[in-house]
């Protein structure tokens, strides 16, 4: 024995309740990490047992270990690289034969394995019987009885690993045979293989297998050694005589022997109560699903997924905000005022603030659907609206993220990670956004209440809601067709049995997804806050400050009375504030945009609004009150309203085409980050910021020119 | 008479003839079980009438109406499918909608 370290694998099925058993197995002891070069969840986690260290490795949920998915291949290279010491197959005791495949898989990969019989309390409770000594024997590796929700089994499990460990159970590797003319082949190709010494990290039977199973990366990693030139022969050969003879081609051949196996395993060792003709879950489908309820119920839950994560995370963010705002008083008693004071309250806290602001949006919002994913609603939600989404070249699970977005496009971004296929979840990240946010709001309320009578409002406010999702739909086909093409995942996918959730591991999902926002986005959006606040406040101008001094002075020794040098005094505040964020590298920026943005009416107030709206969506009328010098007063927004409607530049036209061109454009630094942590690079970042920015300006720019022929 | 997976209405019964789907999709089919003989049975359509929900040995599965093209079946329990009964070879122990059952 070399070590008292344990490497332990956990493979199974989706909704095999390995996730659950993995929470359960290593409590909070665990760390949630990305495997390199992909944005799939790795989580390890550590137990002490009898003076062992078992470290536990959560593989992806597989139903098999082809080369096909991102999942698989992972899975796949961990076993074979790594090697972890022990690999324990969590598998659905309720859905023996189905879990079975990935367990012959793991056989024939050959790897030292203890079979977990998860969720056992429902065998029982189902009245199954499993003769588990004989399935040991028939499979050539030990089963532990195992309970997720009971937690029971977990001991023995841990025992098993060790003992598996130190040799005291070996794995029977000759349990799986094939059919005759398979057996042939394979032997004729390990012969091969084991002339090749570069390749003795597989299991040569194995690479046989994957060799007639048609497995393209198994093909181009034996392609590398010389021997292939035999090997590339035998298969053709093979492929040729099966056709010739009439055979099913190799691939088939073995699929069915395989499932042969499990088969003959299932029916030695499992006997099964007689069914009811309808289990809970056909009666719950009946209704949930049909035809003619399936749309409505879907828009319900959904509904109601919206309305717990961000109508109640409306409290939470308000004492959030309140929180930071009493932190930021109680700094401004012990600094004076002065740059430092603007440093750490301006800055850093408004900074940190505004990161941590998204959090209980973030935290419900990962409740809920780990709880419709657990339950088994979400496979099914997909199901319900595929053809819509199929139509946009999507898939069905795209459609929650989106309808996310509507609320935050941070939590909807994070949300694409239960899409499987990367040019699917990279398109739907970047339509997200057109989905028009919470924090547009107030701009379109500004807006359409300076310019728009009320009784039009409605209308004009829905409009826009409609054309960001009608921009969405088209990027999604545009995208898909140009730099995302090639096929989509197939919807092939189980639905699983309705099933009550671990509050466990509802509670561990939301709580990585906090982790992984914290401080993956965190630090990002808290860097870009801090930059925009020096943006907008720097340079400061010394004359400027003088000049407005001395207007105060002045205002001060003149003969008003005082309740009007007061005002005027403020009036002066407001008006030297406008004048400094225009001397400030925002307000320069604003300005070198102006010839870009003239064509959409825009001037280079706005142009500056827009720069300091990249921190938030909702900074764009803060900047614009400021920008007119109005305060932050309870009736600033009327005000503003007002200023707005006396600007000449200003018409409906210019309202319609800003309101567009905040719909449209780039949002905010923290979905930026979020969008680059789960794109995983910049250049996708990049691509999408172009696509925005494009889109917004062709849009404003059409808007605004038929505006002005219309209104 | 063999029809298409994607012709069948809910409710009909059929056995599955051959899996003619390439690449991901075929792989993905055969993973779970999809196969010549598998006996299946059509739950529902989608309330937008893709994809599709079958039902074998106690599981449920989705696909979509193209990926149902590339799968011919017989029909079972009709006149002249072509089948005498009780010829069921392969998936003599299990019945549709059920486990099997002794």
């Amino acid at each position: 024995m070399a070590s008292n370290v344990i490497t332990v694998a956990l493979a199974g099925n989706p909704n095999s309740g390995k996730t659950s058993l993995f929470n359960e197995l290593v409590g909070a002891n665990q760390k949630v990490g990305n495997w390199s070069g992909v944005t799939i969840e790795k989580s390890e986690g550590t137990v002490n047992h009898n003076g062992f260290t078992l470290k536990f490795v959560d593989l992806p949920g597989t139903y098999s270990l082809t080369a096909y998915s991102p999942e698989e291949v992972i899975a796949r290279n961990y076993l074979i690289e790594e090697r972890p010491d022990v690999v324990v197959n969590v598998v659905d005791g309720t859905n023996l034969e189905r879990n079975l495949a990935l367990t012959v898989q793991l056989m024939a990969l050959e790897v030292n394995m203890v079979v977990a019989l998860n969720m056992h309390d429902e065998v029982v409770r189902q009245g199954t019987k499993i003769d588990i000594e004989l399935l040991e024997r028939l499979l050539g590796s030990h089963v532990v009885p195992t309970s997720a929700v009971k937690k029971t089994g977990l001991n023995n499990l841990f025992d098993h690993i060790i003992r598996v460990y130190s040799g005291l159970i070996v794995s029977a590797k000759d349990k799986l045979s094939f059919s005759e003319r398979i057996e042939e082949k394979i032997a004729e190709l390990e012969q091969l293989l084991k002339t090749e010494s570069g390749l003795d990290k597989y299991s040569t039977r194995w690479l046989a297998i994957k060799l007639l199973e048609n497995d393209k990366h198994v093909y181009s990693e034996v392609k590398e050694y010389p021997v292939w030139l035999r090997i590339g022969k035998i298969l053709q050969d093979t492929y040729d005589d099966f056709e010739q003879k009439g055979y099913d081609d190799p691939e088939l051949v073995i699929v069915e022997d395989i499932n042969a196996f499990i088969r003959g395993a299932v029916q030695e060792t499992v006997i099964y109560k007689v069914r009811e003709s309808k289990t809970l879950t056909d009666w719950i489908d009946t209704f949930l699903i049909n035809r003619f309820l399936g749309l409505p119920f879907f828009f319900v839950i959904m509904w109601l997924v919206f309305q717990f994560a961000f109508r109640l995370g409306e409290a939470p963010m308000g004492w959030i905000e309140l929180g930071f705002k009493y932190l930021a008083i109680g700094v401004g008693y012990v600094l004076p005022a002065g740059i430092l004071h603007s440093v750490i309250v301006d800055g850093i806290i408004s900074g940190v603030g505004g990161v941590v602001i998204f959090l209980p949006n973030i935290v419900l919002l990962f409740i809920a659907l780990s709880f419709l994913e657990a339950t088994g609603y979400m496979a099914r939600a997909a199901f319900v609206v595929d053809k819509v989404m199929h139509f946009v070249g999507l898939h069905g699970k795209s459609f929650l993220p989106m309808i996310t977005g509507f609320g935050c496009s941070i939590p909807a971004i994070m949300a694409t990670r239960t899409l499987k296929n990367r040019g699917d979840r990279i398109v739907t990240m970047m339509i997200i956004p057109f989905m028009s946010c919470g924090a547009k709001l107030p701009v379109y309320v500004l807006l359409i209440g300076a310019f728009f009578a009320p009784e039009m409002a409605g209308n004009v406010l829905f409009g826009v809601y409609l054309f960001g999702v009608a921009i969405a739909l088209v990027s999604a086909v545009l995208l898909k067709k140009t730099i995302y093409k090639g096929e989509s995942e197939p919807f092939v996918m189980e639905l699983p049995p309705y099933r009550m959730p671990t509050l466990k591991s509802i509670f561990f999902q939301a709580k990585i997804k906090a982790e992984m926002y914290l401080k993956k986005a965190g630090t990002i959006i808290l860097l870009a806050s801090v930059l925009i606040w020096v943006a907008s406040s720097f340079p400061h101008s010394q004359a400027i400050k003088q000049n407005f001094q001395e207007q105060k002075v002045q205002v001060v020794k003149s003969n008003y009375v005082d309740s009007e040098k007061q005002s005027l005094v403020a009036e002066l505040g407001l008006m030297e504030a406008s004048a400094q964020l225009e001397y400030s590298i925002a307000g320069r920026a604003g300005k070198l945009l102006e010839p870009i943005i003239r064509p959409l009416g825009f001037d280079w107030r706005i142009g500056i609004a827009l720069v300091t709206g990249l921190a938030a969506k909702e900074v764009v009328v803060s900047t614009l009150s400021t920008i007119y010098s109005l305060g932050e007063t309870q009736d600033g927004i009327t005000d503003l309203r007002a200023a707005l409607q006396q600007d000449p530049n200003f018409t409906k036209a210019t309202a319609l085409s800003l309101m567009v061109f905040v719909l449209l454009y780039i949002p905010c630094v923290a979905a930026m980050a979020v969008f680059r942590q789960e794109a995983g690079s910049w250049k996708i970042v990049g691509i999408y910021s172009v696509y925005a920015l494009s889109v917004a300006w062709l849009a404003s720019f059409v808007v605004y020119r038929v505006g002005l022929l219309l209104l | 008479m063999e029809v298409k997976l994607s012709e069948l209405k809910p409710g009909d019964k059929a056995e599955i003839l051959s899996v003619k789907a390439l690449g991901e999709i075929r792989r993905r089919l055969l993973d779970l079980g999809v196969t010549k003989g598998l006996k299946i049975k059509l739950i529902r359509k989608a309330p937008l009438g893709d994809p599709i929900e079958i039902s074998f040995r106690g599981c449920y599965l989705t696909l979509r109406v193209e990926e149902a093209e590339s799968i011919n079946v017989v029909k079972i329990g009709e006149v002249g499918d072509g089948k005498p009964m009780g010829n069921q070879k392969k998936i003599k122990h299990c019945k549709i909608g059920e486990h099997d059952g002794k």
